[in-house]
């Protein structure tokens, strides 16, 4: 049963001055079931964040709809956790302040907030950090707060815009392990916007890849590697190797090697 | 091209339409509630009273010369403010000594610059032109001079190794990456000071000189001429609001946007 | 914005100075804020002392920082000093109360309100830029000669450069802020206290800094127009007696007022909120 359904989305831009027509999206439709990964990868520009913004709410469509669980999208709201490539968290607030926001916002008391708030922080391996302001952190736990302030709403889908654009490359690894290990324990729905392949592969039970604008649903892949996954042996794997190829061709990065 | 050229003329025409709405609809309120409410002429005076003292002063001559010589002192203060503070923050700047020992005095002097002067103005320079000319000076130095060290000091350390190790001499420094490096601090240094000057022009030009925009405000308040009064602030608005937004804001922008890209990279 | 980023041309000690010795010391010593800050007032004032010492000006025009000091403490002992300090600060802080209540009003509703922004932005230019003193005398026709004439010109003075502060500090609130706390479920009510309120605090702190440094100068010059008591009347006062070292008196207490204001108020506010949350550093100091 198809859990988010995204049909025949349209998104054209009228410059205000000129009256000039940007098509953005053209036509893109994709349905996810309950629990699965997907990922939206495309050429830079494509509309791929776009697609995510108007999921979540915060940009309305000129064309098309998006249902969750059967009910249409509207306005942003607690259903669909988002996590910002630049984390948003809010730099008044201490880690913990931050995690507990959604259920403050939801009317939880304060004592079941924080209680709740302090698992999702243990969760994500910030313990010990709770009284920290986010200026405090590194990306990485930055990123990793941002993730637990989204799981303590329990949102029946997570949508995570280039989580790990801002962060290092060493820590980017690791936090898509960690991501992995967190998203195994709840089996949240899962909508991730990336540019990054291996990133796309490695995560993901299924890859959606977007042309360039106007955008249209190029490719649908599924990745059958088997779950648990690290990084350890992920070069070795025939699966990993021959759908990166695939998808690089795809996206046009020609002659693409895999990378030691 | 000529019709985005028409579109964009088309656009910034509405923008400006916009921006004066507002003050039409002011002058409509002032027009109707001054008879309306029968207000006295010695409390608040009427929009055509306004404009027939405009018109009066005009034809007497009076307001142009009194414009003209508020501007003046304006333009002589701030400009030997700049001749002299640009380059001497520039300088105390290059040296990070310096600039250790004349940041506190400076950012004291920025707190004290301007109306606080009046007194030792007119005390040195007598009453007259001298001492509202070094009002106007001393608000713009001391923000100019503390600005243009801070800009300085504010330049990157990879910028300035850069520039050493492509071989420029401390000329050149000064010339290529010191003076354009601050100069959005300058700009900004020049604003603020000037904002301090404008007011210690007003205040200084009512206790010191008998010409200038100042002192015919003070003037007709003696006489409770409330429509010179008005006609008088109308104007010291209307030129700060050219000097300000017309000359020193796109300035400030320009210098501040166009090397925005630089200033993250620093950061 | 920090003036000590002078790692760069620090160098290591010459072999030749031990740690102990008395140069190193001093060294050492003046590397301490305090002194940093300190010692250059202390050069200033020995110089003031010896150019009075010289009498390169004549004792009408320039006296020295002992003439200066004997003035302060006659003042303080007659107790004129003490009664004109307490009377400036109290105009300045009944000003700058009320101008906070208006300001952060209407701030906000300018900030968050696009149809009351589109109205009056045109008009809060305006009416800044006529500027507080221009106010006093038609202010003086209203009021007299009171203390409600100087208290309205320093409302006047805060009020603007608050509003824009706060409309400006509100715009600055990253996009993405704002659309976490709606994605998370925070109704207006609760955006406008935990991100618009928060979000807003530094550019809060910044216009009460500019409406305080407008504010006081606004101060002295209603207080020598108006001319019935404080530290602005004291030094315009002195000024028509021909006595300079009351008019040094009167500036050397402004700076340290304005000092005391800063170390003891916005430094702390700022410290708080800006640089607690890792917003600015240190802004503008």
């Amino acid at each position: 049963m198809s859990f988010l359904t995204v049909d025949r989305l349209n998104q054209v831009y009228t410059d205000v001055y000129t009256n000039e027509h940007t098509v953005a999206i053209d036509d893109v439709s994709f349905t996810i079931p309950a629990g699965e990964f997907v990922s939206l990868i495309g050429p830079s520009g494509c509309g791929k964040t776009t697609v995510l913004n108007i999921v979540a709410g915060f940009v309305e469509a000129t064309g098309g709809a998006v249902q969750l669980e059967g009910v249409p999208v509207a306005g942003p709201g607690p259903d669909r956790g988002v996590v910002f490539q630049d984390f948003a968290l809010f730099p008044w607030k201490t880690v913990l302040a931050n995690v507990a926001f959604g259920l403050k916002m939801n009317g939880v008391g304060k004592a079941e907030r924080q209680a709740t708030a302090q698992e999702m922080i243990d969760l994500v391996g910030l313990s010990g950090f709770e009284r920290k302001f986010p200026h405090e952190l590194s990306g990485g736990m930055r990123q990793r707060a941002a993730v637990a302030r989204v799981l303590a709403t329990e949102p029946s889908i997570m949508l995570m815009d280039e989580p790990f654009a801002s962060v290092d490359a060493q820590t980017r690894r690791v936090l898509q392990q960690e991501v992995l290990r967190i998203w195994d324990l709840r089996r949240t729905t899962v909508l991730f916007v990336t540019h990054d392949v291996d990133e796309a592969v490695f995560m993901s039970d299924r890859v959606i890849v977007l042309s360039t604008r106007p955008s249209q649903v190029q490719a649908d892949i599924r990745i059958p590697i088997e779950r648990p996954r690290s990084w350890t042996d992920m070069h070795t794997n025939e699966d990993f190797v021959s759908i990166r190829r695939e998808l690089m061709g795809m996206l046009g990065v020609e002659g693409a090697e895999v990378a030691p | 091209m000529t019709m985005t050229h028409k579109i964009r003329t088309r656009a910034r025409v509405e923008s400006a339409a916009w921006f004066l709405s507002p003050f039409v609809v002011l002058l409509a309120a002032w027009l109707v509630a001054i008879p309306a409410l029968d207000v006295s002429p010695r409390t608040f005076p009427s929009a055509p009273a306004v404009w027939s003292a405009l018109v009066d002063q005009t034809a007497a001559g009076e307001l142009i010369p009194h414009v003209l010589s508020s501007l003046g002192r304006v333009f002589l203060g701030a400009g030997i403010a700049v001749a002299v503070g640009v380059p001497a923050g520039l300088l105390m700047g290059m040296s990070a000594a310096l600039s250790t020992f004349f940041s506190p005095l400076l950012r004291f002097s920025v707190a004290l610059a301007g109306i606080a002067w009046i007194p030792l103005a007119t005390l040195w320079l007598g009453y007259g032109n001298g001492a509202v000319v070094f009002v106007v000076f001393n608000a713009v130095f001391f923000a100019i001079v503390y600005n243009s060290m801070l800009g300085v000091r504010q330049t990157g350390t990879s910028l300035l190794r850069a520039a050493r190790s492509l071989g420029a001499s401390r000329w050149q420094m000064f010339w290529e990456v010191y003076l354009p490096g601050a100069l959005p601090n300058i700009v900004t240094g020049l604003r603020v000071g000037l904002g301090f000057a404008w007011r210690g022009l007003i205040a200084a030009e009512i206790i010191a000189t008998s010409t200038g925009l100042g002192y015919t405000l003070f003037l007709a308040r003696q006489y409770y001429e409330t429509d010179v009064i008005i006609l008088m602030m109308i104007l010291i608005g209307v030129l700060w609001l050219v000097m300000d937004r017309l000359l020193l804001a796109p300035f400030e922008r320009r210098t501040i946007q166009r090397w925005s890209g630089e200033r993250k990279a620093r950061a | 914005m920090s003036v000590q980023t002078t790692a760069k041309t620090s160098r290591p000690d010459p072999p030749r100075r031990t740690g102990t010795s008395a140069a190193a010391r001093w060294r050492a010593l003046r590397r301490r804020p305090l002194v940093t800050t300190l010692f250059p007032f202390a050069v200033v004032i020995a110089v003031w002392a010896v150019v009075a010492e010289l009498g390169v000006f004549p004792s009408a025009f320039f006296v020295g920082p002992a003439t200066v000091a004997d003035s302060l403490l006659t003042s303080v002992q007659r107790g004129i000093l003490p009664a004109y300090i307490v009377d400036s600060l109290t105009r300045l802080a009944v000003g700058t109360g009320v101008g906070l209540l208006v300001g952060v009003a209407l701030g906000f509703l300018i900030g968050l309100n696009r149809h009351a922004r589109r109205f009056s932005w045109p008009l809060l230019l305006f009416f800044q830029a006529i500027g507080d003193i221009a106010w006093l005398p038609i202010v003086i026709i209203w009021f007299g000669f009171s203390l409600t004439s100087v208290t309205v010109v320093i409302v006047y003075t805060v009020v603007f450069p608050l509003i824009i502060s706060i409309v400006a500090g509100l715009d600055a609130i990253p996009t993405n802020l704002l659309r976490a706390a709606s994605s998370l479920g925070a109704s207006r009510w609760r955006m406008f206290w935990e991100v618009y309120v928060p979000g807003a605090l530094p550019g809060l702190s910044s216009g009460v800094r500019t409406g305080l440094g407008y504010g006081w100068r606004a101060l002295i010059a209603a207080e020598i127009i108006i001319g019935t008591s404080g530290v602005g009347f004291m030094m315009f006062d002195a000024r028509r007696q021909g006595d300079v070292s009351h008019v040094f008196v009167g500036m050397a207490v402004l700076g340290v007022l304005w000092y005391m204001t800063d170390a003891l108020v916005l430094a702390p506010l700022e410290k708080e909120t800006v640089e607690r949350w890792g917003l600015v550093e240190g802004i503008g100091r």
